[in-house]
């Protein structure tokens, strides 16, 4: 079933007077339970396009549906309540509250969400347990190395168990052992049946995915679903050319 | 609802991580809330003791002097008065107490308190009968003497012959203002006693108090009560004055709270919008997280509002509790008005929400996208910055100039938020100035003159002779106090002679000229607003029965009885009211003390002489000086708080460029002085400013001041350059050791090259 769709999504920026076409007509479809990776190169959209499908930016012309419902012409206040239960967010730089303790950082959606601070609490130490980070609850961002931050933020993005989890270069600050951390957390939480859209301009990373959109110059260029190895069946079908 | 959990954690992390700044902001909103309510208070016209000592005593409206028994019946007929309080017989006498020899005013009231204008007990008992050797004290005389219940007072009557009394009681009146700004000090006793202390009734006078229906009436029956009594007459003085009277301080100092209570509301404002500002700025990535997050635009708002709102009115709260307690402390609890008290916090936290809720505004409209850059507009060089590098500066120097004023806006408020507090501490220190002036150069306040001596039980000629001989003494000017009647003002003024006119007293003129001859006068500000006379008007008086008409030539600095005082010379009076004369002023040598001349002409007399200090206005006064104190210390904190945060903004603004600056190879001293300049600049500039519009307002702000209390223009003194340098190099200074701090640890630190 059709979780995310656009239609003829375009984004256009013209600071300074001189238009700039970011996004030019991207179709694009995302089942639910997918793991979408849109790769392409510096300046090739895919940022602006999946803040766009977060409502972060908005979009000069076409559409955006989510869960059956249009949401591209939402003001900015209803995509934010949209935001709290169905869309989490994980960035580049990390993006943690930095006055804020790891367990408040964490806390914060849920709470946001209407959660009763009980509950956000509850919420909180599962994930930081799932994540290993259970024992720096209290520990500022800053204390963290990127890679906790970044789990510390992914945990963050899942607080609300949303309906998608939109992410942006998640690795792209992290060192080699750090990246397979966090792609090893985002490879589970798909497991789980977490529809993900993430962006990446690293080709490893991107093995991880059901599915790889490239992007160019704001266009899909390709869109190609990654054969799955299906595990248990190896052995079975030997396939060699 | 659900953002209020939320709301409250961010909230509350955000203060946690800058709590020093948090807390300069409340104790400067404080500050200055505390001082806004003390001065409403004290302009207030229920903190005026007048009020409820009028309403406890059932006082008089009008009070009449005479030298013989007027016709209680006739006055009561005036349309308009209810009720006559005596007539009273009146001795001057003088009271002699620990060396001082105070002027008082013994009156005879009976032993049943009348119904109107009955002083009332505040400690001990009324005088009876049984205790003919008994006297009631009014209250400020009694604390100004130091006396206390059963103590014994000897007064002196005119005769020169002594009696010792006891204090039955000491009450309070609304028939005279406080002592010692109102004299003669003023007693009581049973009639039969003061005809034994005074049998001579040429020596006394008869003072008789009027109760009116309505206050508004006092002119035209005072008016009514000149025609009627004429020449028998000798001082008219109604409820106003003594209100007047009672108030004089606590309006200078109200008025002085004021004016630094409302400019520090507007430092206060601009501090805190500063601060708001700066810290929006400084959070735009939080902002954006949070937003990210699901915050909407108007919630962002809100928190920014209610963060920093709420440190404005924890601060507006504190300076609440903080105004009541002084006012509870110095006035009594009685003084607390709360109409006024409500509207100042009501006011202060509107401008406080007002302040806070643009850089809140401004928060809320964030884009969300976290990674989206805030850095300050590049540009290029600034003028000044290329004028530094013209002349050849340190590259620390000249990268400061640039970042100086790389934010506009915010480089603006940063000036304009220091500029703003600096300005009321130059005023202040103009204030301090001029009270400095007034003690060191008495003359210019009309205080020419250390000592006035009276005669006593001694022969005028010895006095002046005696007084003339003393060897600190340089010059003896025969005087006289009388009072006269203005017409269609129907009240006394005082007018005051001194010396002749051939060589008149040194008044200080700072209007016209000095009077030359026989009719002429200079006169001070209260008594030409009093008449609606300027100079060059001639004016028309009674002194006793006689008519005084003299041509105002000049305008003097009067600082005593609000100005309404007219000065004239000796030849001006006539004969009767100047023979001999009442009084001489001693004008003393250079380097004489006053203390030790009075001392020699007491041992020299005998004590017969009556030898009084002139007690300079800004002794009375000394309480501005803790108020100036205070208020620097406030409008100190409100500069901090401004500094802080352009220090932080600065800081994060070139966060990135220290590591460009350190790969380009300069020295974290370089680098540390780069921080320094950027700050230090608008330091310079905002302390340089305020200082100037300070120092060039002030002289005329005091000015104001004394032309409407009445001691006239021409007595305020800007500080002097030394305390602006000064003044000026201790804000920088303190300013930038406050900047190093930060740019220290910032350019030691290692920086890593991350986006914003």
């Amino acid at each position: 079933m059709t979780l995310l769709k656009t239609v003829n999504l375009v984004k256009i920026y013209s600071d300074g007077g001189v238009p700039v076409p970011a996004v030019r007509g991207v179709d694009l479809q995302v089942d639910e339970g997918e793991f979408v990776v849109i790769m392409g190169p510096s300046g090739s959209g895919k940022s602006t396009l999946v803040h766009m499908l977060g409502g972060l930016d908005t979009r000069t012309s076409g559409e955006i549906w989510l869960g059956g419902k249009r949401v591209d012409t939402l003001s900015e206040s209803a995509w934010a309540v949209l935001r709290r239960r169905q869309i989490g967010f994980v960035f580049q730089f990390f993006n943690l509250v930095a006055s804020m303790t790891v367990a408040d950082n964490v806390e914060l959606p849920a709470l946001l969400a209407g959660a009763t601070p009980g509950e956000a609490r509850e919420r909180r130490e599962v994930l930081l347990g799932a994540l290993n980070l259970a024992e720096r609850a209290d520990a500022a961002p800053a204390q963290l190395s990127g890679g906790e931050q970044q789990r510390v933020a992914l945990a963050r993005a899942l607080a609300n168990q949303p309906t998608v989890l939109l992410a942006d270069e998640p690795t792209g600050n992290l060192d080699s052992r750090n990246t397979r951390d966090v792609l090893r957390l985002l490879g589970q939480v798909h497991k789980d049946g977490q529809t993900i859209v993430m962006v990446t301009h690293d080709a490893r990373v991107a093995s991880l995915a059901d599915r790889v959109v490239s992007l160019l110059d704001g266009e899909i260029v390709d869109d190609g679903r990654i054969a799955r190895r299906r595990k248990g069946n190896a052995g079975e079908v030997i396939e060699l050319r | 609802m659900t953002i209020r959990h939320a709301g409250s954690r961010w909230v509350r992390a955000d203060l946690r991580a800058r709590r020093g700044q948090a807390v300069l902001t409340v104790l400067a909103v404080a500050g200055i809330v505390a001082a806004l309510i003390t001065a409403a208070t004290l302009l207030e016209e229920g903190t005026n003791p007048w009020r409820s000592l009028f309403s406890q005593t059932d006082g008089a409206h009008v009070w009449i002097h005479t030298q013989e028994v007027p016709q209680a019946v006739r006055l009561r007929e005036i349309d308009g008065v209810t009720q006559v309080a005596g007539p009273y017989r009146s001795a001057p006498v003088s009271v002699v107490q620990d060396g001082k020899k105070e002027p008082a005013a013994l009156r005879a009231l009976p032993a049943a308190a009348p119904e109107v204008a009955h002083p009332v007990v505040a400690e001990g008992r009324w005088l009876d009968q049984g205790q003919l050797d008994g006297v009631v004290v009014e209250r400020s005389f009694a604390r100004e003497l130091g006396l206390r219940l059963g103590a014994p007072v000897t007064v002196t009557a005119l005769s020169g012959a002594r009696h010792t009394l006891y204090v039955r009681g000491i009450a309070d009146t609304a028939e005279q203002g406080f002592y010692p700004e109102w004299t003669p000090g003023l007693a009581w006793v049973l009639p039969d006693l003061l005809d034994r202390i005074e049998p001579a009734l040429g020596r006394s006078e008869y003072v008789t108090g009027l109760r009116l229906t309505d206050p508004e009436a006092t002119q035209v029956v005072s008016q009514r009560v000149v025609v009627m009594l004429e020449d028998k007459l000798q001082r008219v003085y109604t409820w106003r004055q003594v209100r007047a009277a009672m108030e004089l301080d606590n309006r200078l100092l109200g008025t002085l709270l004021a004016l630094f209570g409302v400019v520090g509301l507007v430092a206060a404002a601009l501090a805190l919008a500063n601060a708001a500002g700066g810290r929006v700025l400084g959070q735009l990535r939080d902002l954006a997280t949070l937003k990210s997050m699901g915050f909407t635009r108007a919630q962002v708002a809100g928190l920014l509002v209610v963060e920093h709102g709420a440190l404005g009115l924890v601060g507006v709260a504190l300076g609440g509790v903080a105004g009541l307690a002084v006012i509870a402390v110095v006035l009594g609890p009685s003084a607390i008005a709360p109409a006024p008290v409500l509207l100042i916090v009501a006011g202060t936290a509107l401008v406080v929400l007002a302040a806070v809720g643009l850089p809140a505004w401004r928060g809320g409209r964030t884009p969300p996208i976290p990674a989206a850059p805030s850095a300050p507009p590049r540009g290029h060089l600034s003028r000044l910055a290329r004028l530094a590098l013209l002349v050849r500066l340190p590259p620390a120097l000249v990268l400061g100039a640039r970042d100086a004023f790389t934010r506009r806006v915010p480089a603006f408020m940063t000036v304009f938020g220091l500029a703003v507090p600096m300005m009321m501490i130059t005023i202040g220190l103009g204030v301090w100035s001029t009270l400095d002036n007034f003690q060191r150069n008495p003359a210019q306040v009309g205080q020419h003159a250390a000592l006035h001596v009276r005669p006593g039980k001694l022969e005028s000629a010895s006095a002046e002779r005696m007084a003339k001989a003393d060897r600190g003494v340089a010059t003896v000017y025969q005087g006289a106090d009388v009072n006269a009647l203005a017409p269609g003002q129907a009240r006394s003024v005082r007018v005051r002679a001194i010396g002749n006119s051939a060589e008149p007293y040194p008044f200080p003129v700072v209007e016209g000229r000095m009077y030359a001859q026989p009719g002429e006068a200079v006169a001070g500000q209260g008594l030409l607003d009093l008449l609606r006379a300027k100079i060059g008007d001639r004016v028309r008086l009674t002194v006793g029965d006689s008519p005084l008409i003299v041509r105002i030539v000049g305008r003097t600095v009067e600082p005593d009885l609000d100005g309404e005082v007219l000065s004239v010379g000796l030849d001006s009076l006539a004969a009767k009211d100047t023979v001999p004369p009442e009084f001489y002023a001693l004008v003393l040598k250079d380097g004489a003390d006053a203390g030790e001349v009075r001392t020699r002409l007491l041992a020299v007399s005998g004590e017969g002489l009556d030898v009084q200090r002139v007690v300079n206005p800004a002794e009375r006064l000394t309480v501005i000086r803790v108020l100036i104190v205070a208020l620097i210390f406030v409008l100190s904190l409100i500069g901090l708080a401004n500094l802080l945060t352009a220090s932080a903004l600065g800081l994060r603004d070139h966060a990135l460029d220290l590591a460009v600056l350190k790969a380009m190879g300069l020295t974290p001293r370089q680098l540390m002085a780069t921080l320094v300049t950027g700050t230090g600049l608008l330091v310079i500039l905002g302390v340089l400013a305020g200082t100037a519009v300070g120092a060039s307002v002030v002289t005329g702000l005091i000015d104001l001041q004394g032309h409407t209390s009445g001691v006239g223009a021409g007595i305020g003194r800007p500080p002097s350059a030394t305390t602006l340098v000064l003044a000026v190099l201790v804000a920088v200074g303190a300013a930038l050791a406050v900047a190093l701090i930060p740019a220290r640890r910032a350019a030691r630190a290692q920086v890593p090259v991350t986006a914003r």
